[in-house]
């Protein structure tokens, strides 16, 4: 009567795959569209002018055709790991893994780390935070993380309804400023002549180029997509056509509130600042008074939702290594009941909390500079980290060109092959104008490479001594010996 | 007789595992159906600590995997006990798809660990147990750990 669970397989053991394409789609555009424009148009208005509605759109160009890389990946590949996997498949080069894996990271962190800051522009602007005070900017933004944090450790972004209502939340206010612009365009208070206004000096293209670094910052996110790929159904129809149609409908919103901004704010008022320009200038029929409590609290929630999916990314790549042991394996333990990563949380929230700090003591030394003299930490982080995006992207695009006719099935789906070439070229432009633009972003990106090759080396050297964590499992000990051997791919 | 065993990867869920085989009678079931879920918004989807932890590669961290892993290994628990034992992997919220599978295979219980390590393991009830028992179809056996449980099954 004894049957082994074993025979049995073929006939039950099956996977439920949860995750529709409708919900990927939601996942992305809630994922892709809070990021960047509430907290971004100030500045790529200031870097290009009137015509910044361009950046963006070259933005999301160059965006989307790294997303089809993505997809043709993805559904080669459905796992959580990402860019790191493809690259590791395509190149077989530990190091340029570990690098890429590196980027991934601090990416993260820096990018928490100017959303955090966005936040506090617009509870600055809720409240009337003086923006001087910069400590108490600064309590509030590490307040912003703690509470990030705690609620990643509670687990609630688990939850598909909430990512669904925290979508429609964002696309609302990003709808009431589309009509604002509308009502601008109907009234005639910018002539719409400023659409076509750089206010760069030299070759329009370098101005949109300029902005297209800043711009690109608002498309990342897309990425995340690829963590939940394993719970898709049908991820080979699903994906492709989720991420970009996510992607596509991000694109046409920034484009579309790039646009109603100009034309309903003077570019000099809307230089360095928030959304929130757009509704002071009272063209909505509900008052501005009011208009201003809403939208800053529906641009908090967008700023918060991204700033969630982050976290998660980030202490999941963590968690990774953890296991990997490329990091200490107390990063993979997970909370008791909540059955989050609690330490790789923790560990996030102090580096981002840390950077903040920083940021803020390095700024007070700096008080009588001039403000282009002034250093922000935070802001610098996260232009050094697009350089590495744009450079990881650029590496998966390629990737996906190189694995071509490995692992194919029938239903595997295949993105173009000039626009692919074209997202290389496009990627590689950006990244070369970033530093010429600004070529003291070299010596930060080589200050971050070198702490990735010291703790690669440290890795290399150290890290299979390792035992577990204390007390945890003393077993893998001798385990980490066994895939050791077979580690220089 | 058809049971829902569930295990989210933890110790406990072993122990819960081996409980319900010692507290069953074997002649009265007919199927054991291991289940395990997967939730993929979570920042960890699957955490396995069953079997030898071998570190998996970086790049090739696989929920699913380590989802059947735990899974293999607390079905293996039922090797030549008498039912015929089935596996599934879920993916959803952790109550919920318990649920589901028990009104798929029209379970007649439930068998889970009370929660997975501290206090849930000892006094208080963790979230999953609780949100199963509270919307299951069919009756739900909450395993603690007890003196004498444990000498059999440790």
């Amino acid at each position: 009567m004894a049957i082994p669970a074993t025979a049995d397989l073929s006939r039950h053991s099956e996977l439920k795959r949860s995750i529709t394409a409708r919900q990927l789609y939601f996942y992305v555009v809630g994922d892709v569209l809070g990021s960047g424009i509430y907290v971004l148009v100030g500045l790529v208005a200031a870097a290009v002018g009137g015509a910044f509605w361009m950046a963006f759109l070259a933005g999301v160009a160059i965006a989307a055709v790294t997303g089809l890389a993505y997809a043709e990946l993805v559904t080669k590949y459905p796992r959580a790991a990402g860019a790191s996997l493809y690259v590791n498949k395509a190149f077989r080069n530990p190091l340029l893994t570990f690098f890429i894996t590196i980027c991934m990271l601090s990416a993260n962190m820096a990018a928490v780390g100017s959303l955090a800051s966005g936040f506090v522009r617009y509870f600055s602007g809720l409240v009337g935070l003086s923006e001087e005070s910069i400590w108490r900017g600064t309590i509030v933004a590490v307040v912003f993380v703690a509470l990030i944090t705690v609620i990643n450790l509670i687990g609630i972004t688990e939850s598909v309804v909430v990512n669904v209502v925290m979508t429609f939340i964002e696309l609302s206010g990003l709808v009431v400023v589309v009509v604002i612009g509308v009502i601008a365009l109907v009234t005639g208070v910018n002539d719409p002549g400023v659409l076509l206004q750089f206010s760069a000096e030299g070759s329009p293209v370098l101005a949109v180029l300029a902005g297209v670094s800043l711009a690109f910052f608002a498309m990342t996110g897309f990425e995340n997509a690829a963590n939940v790929a394993e719970e898709t159904i049908d991820p080979s129809h699903a994906f492709p056509r989720a991420l970009l149609g996510g992607m596509l409908t991000a694109g046409v919103v920034y484009v579309l509130v790039s646009v109603s901004a100009a034309l309903a704010v003077p570019i000099g008022t809307l230089a360095g600042e928030t959304l929130l320009e757009v509704i002071r200038a009272d063209l909505f029929f509900i008052p501005a008074t009011v208009m201003l409590v809403v939208f800053g609290l529906v641009a908090m929630v967008a700023i918060s939702n991204t700033a969630l999916v982050t976290v998660v990314a980030q202490s999941r790549i963590l968690y990774g290594m953890a296991r990997e042991d490329v990091v200490p394996g107390v990063f993979a333990r997970i909370h008791p009941t909540r059955r989050s990563p609690y330490v790789a949380l923790l560990f996030g929230a102090a580096v981002v909390v840390s950077l903040l700090v920083i940021g803020a003591a390095i700024r007070t030394t700096q008080a009588d500079l001039p403000v282009d003299d002034q250093l922000d930490v935070v802001d610098r982080l996260a232009t050094i980290t697009v350089v590495f995006l744009l450079f990881i992207y650029a590496l998966v695009i390629v990737a996906c060109l190189k694995l071509r006719g490995s692992d194919e099935t029938a239903d595997t789906y295949r993105a173009n092959t000039p626009l692919l070439l074209l997202g290389i070229v496009g990627n590689l432009a950006v990244l070369v104008y970033t530093l010429i633009d600004d070529p003291a972003a070299l010596f930060w990106v080589g200050g971050l490479l070198a702490v990735g090759l010291v703790l690669y080396l440290l890795e290399k050297f150290f890290g299979h001594k390792q035992p577990g964590a204390p007390g945890e499992h003393p077993a893998p000990a001798t385990a980490v010996e066994a895939p050791a051997a077979d580690k220089e791919l | 007789m058809h049971v829902i065993v569930a295990t989210d990867g933890s110790r406990a869920s072993l122990v819960a595992a081996r409980q319900f085989k010692w507290i069953a009678d074997s002649r009265e079931i007919t199927d054991v159906t291991v289940v395990a879920v997967v939730s993929p918004f979570a920042a960890v989807p699957f955490a396995n600590e069953l079997g030898s932890q071998r570190p998996t590669e970086l790049t090739e961290l696989s929920f699913a995997r380590e989802a059947q892993v735990a899974v293999d290994l607390v079905a293996a628990e039922f090797d030549g006990w008498g039912p015929t034992v089935h596996q599934q992997i879920r993916s959803g919220s952790p109550a919920q798809e318990i649920i589901r599978a028990a009104e798929d295979v029209e379970a007649d219980l439930i068998s889970l660990a009370a929660g997975s390590r501290g206090l849930t393991q000892t006094i208080l009830l963790g979230s999953t147990a609780s949100r199963v028992q509270h919307s299951a179809p069919c009756p739900v056996l909450v395993c603690r750990p007890t003196r004498n449980s444990e000498r059999v099954t440790s």
